[in-house]
């Protein structure tokens, strides 16, 4: 039976998407010359002190707690911008509430990187510059638009008859949102959270520029870069960049359903 | 609390977003008209100099030339084919976990780490000249990214391997919301495979496959900045210097904020230029059916 297009298609475009990946995966445990004379070749002898020393040259330790601790702050700092403002904009239907969103939205389409150099300067004005601690407040900032959107868009599945009913015994604002809205739009929490997570995990522009690259601040994403030199060792570059890569993959591994509803999810609503 | 004043829950968010994104982004358009030279200089007022500066440079005009040849090839390629793939992913075809997770990856990985795989597959020594001398083809290997014929093309091919797998998850995710029976009609119908896809999905989600379709277009004319200074520092020469390339060069390495931010400003521009020209596309195929 001849194949069908869309199959032949299919197929070719993932392998063209994991040889790389393989090639990156095998590269890890091999020397400079093997890479280059067995490129695509299973390793002779398995190099398992490239990982190590890929793990000491761009001191990738520390680098990935400041990367957990970053993106830890940014997140909690999000949600807790985001949920209240999600929740105002889900309970109010006047003009207003539809100026705010339509910000959120316009804001959704602004590239972070069309305001790098200012924001440094803004960095500086703020004595920030070269600290952990302006991404923590930054990050949120960038985030903000499409994580409000997502949350209304949750909350609004809210039935508007139960909000009046808790309402109507008593219930205040802080325990309608934390009884009824939040535990109904959990699902959304959730995906905003994962979603946020994995783009501040990998932010790279900002934290080189802003946070730089002292290996006591700097995030994993930098660190791994200055394993490039004059005469990079291939192999431990690819030992590095598996053992960057490693806890995002964990992580869809353990939650990959939920992880590509979150992701998905992000664009869908944009 | 009445309902009304409610609203006040969304000031802290707003305020965020006024001081670390718009703020900012309005700073740019004073910048432009600054001496600027390196952050930790005092800068003076020039007003429209570094435009005229900007626009004899040729350094510049090549940097458009790139970025219109980026978008002009990455986002032509990109949709169709991620539509194709994310219609096919949806039919549920064999081996569709597997598809799916490979397709779903390069949305995993960060741009640095795209960019190290890259280097080594790239290098001279690396994945593709292996590949190439494996099947004879000795003669085509070269150093892709130290070479001006193939470094934007490289960048180019970058983007496409990270852009098209996960656009058609998307594309898939949002097939799969749609009502299934219409596109069983038209197969039963006898609409060929083809026909249903282009006839009758591609209407239904015309206004998604806009939406990426601007969304793809923002990310490759902004965002390669990241990947060109990884991998060829927008060279050799100028041959792979984009317009948002060279905001961040003329920034960091060449200590002009002001040049930097007028090529941001038309970074800016030609970006809501895009975007209008998607609009219209969109809209002009709509109204000719």
């Amino acid at each position: 039976m001849k194949p069908r297009f869309a199959t032949v298609l299919s197929w070719l475009y993932a392998l063209i998407l994991a040889v790389p990946l393989y090639y990156l995966a095998i590269s890890a445990f091999k020397t400079n010359i093997e890479i280059f004379t067995k490129p695509f070749a299973l390793p002779s002898r398995w190099l398992w002190q490239n990982l190590a020393e890929a793990w000491e040259t761009a001191r990738l330790g520390p680098a990935l707690l400041n990367s957990v601790l970053v993106s830890g702050v940014a997140i909690v700092l999000t949600l807790v911008l985001a949920v209240p403002a999600a929740y105002a904009l889900a309970r109010t239907g006047n003009r207003l509430a539809r100026v705010v969103t339509g910000t959120f939205s316009a804001g959704f389409l602004i590239p972070p990187f069309a305001a790098l150099i200012p924001t440094v300067v803004l960095a500086i004005e703020l004595g920030l510059y070269g600290t952990r601690e302006f991404q923590m407040l930054f990050l949120p900032a960038s985030a903000l638009p499409l994580s409000v959107l997502l949350l209304t868009q949750f909350m609004l599945t809210v039935p508007p008859a139960l909000a009046e009913s808790a309402a109507m015994e008593g219930a205040g604002h802080w325990t309608l949102l934390t009884r009824v809205y939040v535990p109904i739009a959990m699902p959304g929490v959730v995906s905003v959270a994962i979603l946020q997570l994995l783009t501040f995990w990998n932010e790279y522009l900002f934290a080189l520029t802003i946070t730089g690259t002292a290996p006591d601040v700097r995030t994993v994403q930098v660190a791994l870069p200055t394993l490039l030199s004059d005469a990079t060792d291939l192999g431990v570059l690819a030992a590095g960049t598996v053992l960057t890569v490693s806890p995002v993959y964990v992580a869809y591994a353990l939650l990959n359903r939920r992880m590509q509803e979150a992701l998905t999810a992000g664009a869908v609503k944009g | 609390m009445p309902r009304s004043r409610l609203l006040w829950l969304t000031v802290p968010s707003l305020l965020w977003f006024a001081v670390f994104s718009v703020g900012p982004l309005a700073a740019m358009f004073v910048i432009a008209t600054l001496k600027w030279k390196g952050l930790l200089y005092e800068p003076t007022y020039i007003g429209l100099d570094n435009v005229t500066k900007v626009f004899q440079d040729p350094t510049f005009h090549a940097a458009v030339r790139n970025s219109l040849i980026q978008v002009a090839v990455a986002i032509p390629v990109m949709i169709p084919l991620a539509f194709m793939l994310g219609y096919h992913l949806n039919t549920r075809p064999r081996g569709y976990r597997l598809l799916s997770v490979l397709y779903f990856s390069p949305g995993l990985i960060s741009i640095s780490t795209t960019g190290m795989i890259f280097y080594g597959v790239l290098s001279p020594n690396g994945g593709v000249n292996g590949l190439l001398g494996a099947v004879g083809l000795d003669s085509l290997a070269t150093a892709w990214l130290a070479d001006p014929a193939t470094a934007l093309p490289a960048l180019i091919a970058v983007d496409l391997w990270r852009g098209v797998g996960w656009t058609a998850v998307l594309f898939a995710a949002r097939l799969a919301s749609l009502d299934g029976e219409v596109l069983e009609a038209a197969q039963i119908d006898g609409a060929g495979r083809f026909r249903t896809m282009w006839r009758v999905a591609f209407p239904m989600v015309k206004d998604y496959v806009r939406t990426l379709t601007m969304l793809q277009f923002l990310w490759t004319l902004f965002t390669s900045a990241a990947l060109i200074l990884l991998l060829t520092k927008g060279g050799p020469g100028t041959s792979s210097t984009t317009l948002s390339y060279l905001v961040y060069a003329k920034a960091f390495s060449q200590r002009d904020l002001g040049y930097s931010q007028v090529v941001g400003v038309v970074l800016l521009l030609v970006g809501v230029a895009g975007m209008v020209l998607i609009r219209a596309l969109f809209r002009t195929k709509e109204e000719s059916r």
